[in-house]
C-alpha cells in the first residue's frame, strides 16, 4: 500500500508524471523558439494565481476550515488563521500542435498533514480535434459544481471562498483518468456536455485515507448570454479507512453486528452527488445559486445544501450577500447492538460501539450562514475582499466546525471575519 | 462660501458633461475582412466569440478573434459596451478558463492599425476598432 497521506503519483495512473516530463522538455525548446516573437503566439505559457488570507472566529472552542481536508483553522487552533484561505498556484501550458496541448498546475496550500508541500492539482494532455470536442487524459478537477474546478482561484470568484456547506458535501474534487467535452451551439445557446471517468486517493486529517474508484461525473452547462445553468451527477465507489477498526469490532458481535457493519461501513460504498446551479450576470450585478444533494450509502449518509448569492458592482467595489443552508437527510442514531441480550462482560463494549456509531451518524453538519462582504478591485490583477459570516448551528450540531473542544456549545452562533488579497499573473 | 459654491457647481457641471460625452467618446465597432461572408452579428454573438464561448460564426465558419491590448481605452470600451464587463471582470472571466485548462484568451494586437491589417488579411478574423479608424480595408459588422 502506498503512503495514504500523499497523493502518490505511482498510484495507478502514470499520466501526471508523463505530463510533467513533456512540459519540462518543451519548456526548454520553447525558450529558444519563442525568443523575440510576439507573445501572443507563444508555444508555452506560464501563469499563476494566489490568495493571502486571514480568518478570525469568535469561538475558540472549535475550528472553522474552508474544506474537509484542512486539519485546523480559525477559532481553537488559531485566533487568526492564515491557512484557511491562503494558497499559491503556478501553471504551465504547452501547445504541442494546433489540436494538442498539455497543462500542469501545482498548488501550495494547507494540506491534511498541515504541511504546505506543493501538489499537482492538474496535469493532463488535451486533444481537441475540433473546436467543439476535446478529450483530456491525466489529472482533472471535476466539474461537479458551477465553480468546482475554479474554486481555488480567488480572483475568479466573487467571494472570499465558495460556500463551505455546498462545496463541502463531498471531499472528492479531482480524478486521475479521462474526460471528454462536447460543445454544441443552437442559435445563441451554447451547451457543453462533459463526461469523466477515473479514480482518486487522498489523505484526510487524522491520518485516514479516502479512495474513490470508478469515479464518474456527467455534467451539462447551458449558456445563453448572461445566463448559465449547470447540472451534474457524480458517483464513485467510496472507501474511507479510518472507521475500519470500529466496524471490524461490530463484526465480532454475530449476525446483528455483521449487518450493522455492512450497512454503515465505508468500504467500497456507492457515493452519489447530484447538483443543480444557475448564475445570471449581465455585468452590473449577479445572482447565483446552487443546490447539491449527497448520498453516501454508509454511516455518513445523506445531506442537502444550497446557497443563493447576489452582488452589485459599484465602480471598483462589488458588495455581496449570500445565504447558505445545509441539513442532514438520514437518521441521526441507530438502536445498534442489543446490549441487554449480551453477557455483562460484553455489554460495556457493545454500548461503546453503539455510541461511536451514533456519533458518526449525528456528525452530518446542520447549519445556515449569512455572509456579507465586498470585493474591491484594488489594482490591475489584484483584489481585496472583506467578508463577515454569521453561522447559526443547527440544534445539537457542531456544523462544519472541527476540533471541537470541551465547553463548546453545539447549536450556537459563530461569527467569522475574513480578509483576503487575490492575485493572478 | 461663494468660492465653495463655485467649486461645487463646476464639479456637478463636469460630471454632467462627462456623463453626456462618455459613451459617445469612443464608438467601437466590430470588423471583419471584406472577404468574409459575415455582414451582421448581434452583440451577444460578438461577445460569445470574444469570451471564448464559441469558436464559430453563426454560419459555422471558424472565427478567430483579435483582441486589443490590456489597458487600452478601445478594449475597455468594447467590453463595457458589448459585454457589460470591466477590465477586472474580463480578467476574472479568463482566470476561470485558463486555470481550468479550458482555453486561452484571444491573441492581442497592439493597435487598431494592426488589428485592421490582421483582419483585412484573414477572412476568419474578427476584431474591433474605433469607428473613426475604419477604412475600406475592413468591413464593419452591423449590429
Amino acid at each position: 500500500m502506498p503512503n495514504p497521506i500523499t497523493r502518490s503519483k505511482s498510484w495507478g495512473n502514470p499520466c501526471p508524471l508523463n505530463a510533467i516530463i513533456v512540459i519540462a522538455m518543451l519548456s526548454l525548446r520553447a525558450g529558444v523558439c519563442n525568443a523575440g516573437e510576439d507573445s501572443s503566439t507563444s508555444l508555452l505559457s506560464f501563469s499563476g494565481f494566489g490568495t493571502l488570507g486571514a480568518v478570525h472566529s469568535n469561538d475558540d472552542k472549535a475550528d472553522f476550515t474552508a474544506n474537509l481536508l484542512q486539519p485546523n483553522g480559525a477559532g481553537h487552533t488559531h485566533s487568526w488563521s492564515t491557512g484557511v484561505d491562503s494558497r499559491l498556484g503556478a501553471q504551465a501550458t504547452v501547445h504541442l500542435a494546433p489540436q494538442l496541448s498539455a497543462m500542469l498546475q501545482v498548488i501550495s496550500e494547507q494540506r491534511s498533514d498541515d504541511s504546505y508541500q506543493p501538489h499537482v492539482e492538474w496535469a493532463n494532455i488535451t486533444y481537441q480535434p475540433t473546436p467543439e470536442l476535446s478529450v483530456r487524459l491525466g489529472r482533472i478537477v471535476l466539474p461537479t459544481f458551477l465553480l468546482s474546478d475554479s474554486r481555488k482561484v480567488g480572483y475568479a470568484n466573487p467571494w472570499v471562498r465558495p460556500p463551505v456547506e455546498v462545496y463541502g458535501l463531498s471531499p472528492v474534487f479531482d480524478s486521475d483518468g479521462a474526460d471528454a467535452s462536447y460543445k454544441m451551439n443552437v442559435g445563441d445557446v451554447v451547451n457543453t456536455l462533459v463526461g469523466t471517468y477515473g479514480k482518486t486517493r487522498f489523505g484526510v486529517p487524522g491520518g485516514g485515507a479516502v479512495k474513490a474508484s470508478r469515479l464518474r461525473v456527467i455534467a451539462d452547462t447551458i449558456e445563453y448570454g448572461p445566463l448559465t445553468l449547470h447540472f451534474a451527477y457524480q458517483a464513485s465507489s467510496y472507501t474511507y479507512d479510518a472507521f475500519d477498526p470500529l466496524f471490524d469490532a461490530f463484526r465480532q458481535f454475530g449476525a446483528r453486528g455483521m449487518a450493522l457493519a455492512d450497512r454503515y461501513d465505508l468500504d467500497n460504498k456507492l457515493a452519489q452527488l447530484l447538483t443543480a446551479g444557475a448564475a445570471y450576470d449581465p455585468g452590473q450585478w449577479f445572482l447565483m445559486g446552487e443546490w447539491g444533494r449527497r448520498n453516501l450509502h454508509s454511516a455518513i449518509g445523506k445531506s442537502t445544501a444550497w446557497y443563493l448569492s447576489s452582488g452589485y458592482r459599484l465602480a471598483k467595489f462589488t458588495p455581496y450577500l449570500t445565504y447558505t443552508a445545509t441539513q442532514a437527510n438520514s437518521i441521526a442514531s441507530d438502536p445498534g447492538l442489543n446490549v441487554s441480550a449480551l453477557p455483562p462482560y460484553l455489554a460495556g463494549t457493545a454500548a461503546g460501539l453503539n455510541a461511536a456509531l451514533d456519533s458518526i451518524l449525528a456528525s452530518t453538519p446542520v447549519q445556515n450562514t449569512v455572509s456579507v462582504g465586498s470585493r474591491w478591485d484594488l489594482v490591475k490583477n489584484v483584489d481585496l475582499k472583506l467578508q463577515y459570516d454569521r453561522i447559526d448551528l443547527g440544534r445539537g450540531s457542531a456544523g462544519v466546525l472541527i476540533n471541537v473542544q470541551p465547553g463548546f456549545h453545539p447549536g450556537g452562533t459563530v461569527n467569522l471575519l475574513s480578509v483576503t488579497i487575490d492575485f493572478v499573473w | 462660501m461663494a468660492g465653495m459654491n463655485c467649486v461645487g457647481l463646476r464639479a456637478i457641471f463636469g460630471l454632467a458633461l462627462s456623463l453626456a460625452v462618455g459613451p459617445v467618446a469612443a464608438d467601437v465597432v466590430a470588423i471583419v475582412s471584406p472577404a468574409s461572408a459575415i455582414t451582421s452579428l448581434s452583440k451577444t454573438q460578438v461577445v460569445d466569440i470574444f469570451l471564448g464561448k464559441t469558436s464559430r460564426f453563426p454560419d459555422g465558419t471558424q472565427a478567430v478573434p483579435i483582441d486589443q491590448e490590456e489597458g487600452s481605452p478601445v478594449r475597455d470600451e468594447f467590453y463595457a459596451v458589448y459585454a457589460g464587463k470591466s477590465a477586472a471582470q474580463m480578467k476574472s472571466h479568463w482566470a476561470k478558463i485558463v486555470f481550468t485548462g479550458r482555453g486561452q484568451p484571444p491573441k492581442t494586437s497592439s493597435s487598431s492599425i494592426k488589428v485592421k491589417s490582421i483582419v483585412a488579411a484573414n477572412p476568419r478574423a474578427i476584431g474591433y476598432i474605433e469607428r473613426s479608424a475604419v477604412d475600406s480595408s475592413v468591413k464593419v459588422l452591423l449590429p
